[in-house]
């Protein structure tokens, strides 16, 4: 087929498309901002919910135990910790809330590589295999040492309490490292596709 | 910060500029997607994004442009989250097992037309869909942004496999 007749069906094409009205589109955009908002604020409130809970019962239990120093400083840690990641994961929505879809493609594509890029093989992508155990043990300290009514110290020497914790520890490691690892190869699988389309455009060249 | 009155003007000019462009949305969204829920989706999206991005829209001559190009990510973006359709370089062996378009009534040069831009990758699409809508190589470069000089050869590579898709489909039937 010559191109002025593959133009021509495709103009074809384009008069069976049946176009929207503007209340219709209203509808739809008005819908559709709806729907981000409260997907927003559903992420947003869970993240907040999570980490305020657990900073207020570090918080508590910490105001409980004025005299166990290392109960106070497993739980100052673990505060900070949680603090910082409220922040980091507060930031990181916002970012994604604020990709830029007016750009060319191939200017596009570059933005979402270097952003994936940065989360996935970035220096700090590997951070969480050392976070999430840490994490781990200290949180499942603090809520079995305060549940214990015990001092720290006491509470470790007990064999039962190491087993208890030991396997709530593993079965923790174990559901984080398959939630992370699932959603990272889901991000990886997309990194690559990008990936592809940015190097077949780039190939031209 | 806009305030309501600003904001309620803002809205009415979009709407109007979706109004008078919305066909771009309807025909990128047609060759990404086969399926009649996804196109919705896809577009609900797009004029969603379009929104967003339209109080810093700076030349106002080029809303066409800016349209393709939002259309164009977005569709790419929704495809790569869907994990429907997977970038491809070669063509795939049977390239006639496509789902029926619903939803549009095309004769049958319009649907094997359809059928073979499908085939086509996910960067020589838009090109394809471009170079049929009879844009300059100017536009096209902005859109897909790369240079002027790299807009022909690029869309001779697409009508050369535009034409092998065609080929093995009026082959086929």
């Amino acid at each position: 087929m010559e191109t002025n007749e593959l133009q021509n069906i495709w103009k074809n094409i384009d008069s069976e498309i049946s176009l929207k009205t503007t209340a219709e589109l209203n509808q739809l955009l008005t819908i559709k901002t709806r729907k981000t908002i409260n997907k927003f604020l559903f992420i947003f409130s869970i993240d907040v919910i999570v980490c305020v809970g657990l900073i207020v019962f570090l918080i508590l239990t910490a105001l409980n135990r004025q005299s166990d120093i290392i109960y106070l400083i497993n739980n100052s840690i673990l505060c900070l910790i949680t603090l910082t990641s409220l922040i980091i994961s507060l930031l990181s929505i916002n970012k994604l809330q604020n990709n830029k879809y007016n750009l060319s493609l191939k200017d596009w594509l570059e933005q979402r590589i270097k952003l994936l890029s940065r989360w996935l093989l970035g220096k700090y992508s590997k951070f969480y295999i050392v976070l999430i155990p840490l994490l781990l043990v200290m949180i499942n300290l603090s809520i079995h040492v305060y549940f214990e009514y015990g001092p720290f110290l006491e509470v470790m020497k007990n064999g039962e309490s190491i087993y208890g914790l030991a396997i709530g520890f593993l079965i923790g490691l174990f559901v984080s490292y398959f939630a992370i690892s699932k959603i990272r190869k889901y991000q990886i699988r997309n990194l690559e596709f990008l990936k592809g389309l940015y190097n077949h455009l780039d190939n031209m060249h | 910060m806009r305030n309501k009155l600003d904001m309620k003007s803002l809205k009415e000019e979009f709407l109007e500029i979706l109004s008078n462009y919305q066909g771009i949305l309807h025909k990128v969204n047609i060759i990404y997607f086969r399926n009649a829920s996804d196109r919705e989706d896809n577009f609900q999206e797009i004029i969603y994004q379009l929104w967003k991005s339209f109080p810093g829209l700076q030349n106002k001559n080029s809303i066409g442009s800016w349209i393709y190009a939002v259309s164009i990510n977005t569709s790419i973006s929704k495809i790569k989250k869907e994990s429907r359709i997977e970038y491809r370089e070669k063509l795939p062996e049977s390239i006639d097992k496509i789902d029926i378009i619903e939803e549009l009534s095309l004769n049958e040069a319009s649907q094997i037309l359809l059928k073979a831009i499908y085939n086509l990758n996910e960067i020589d699409k838009p090109i394809m869909l471009l170079y049929l809508e009879e844009k300059s190589y100017e536009e096209i470069a902005e859109i897909i942004g790369i240079s002027k000089s790299n807009v022909g050869v690029r869309i001779n590579r697409a009508k050369e496999l535009l034409k092998q898709n065609l080929n093995h489909l009026n082959h086929g039937n």
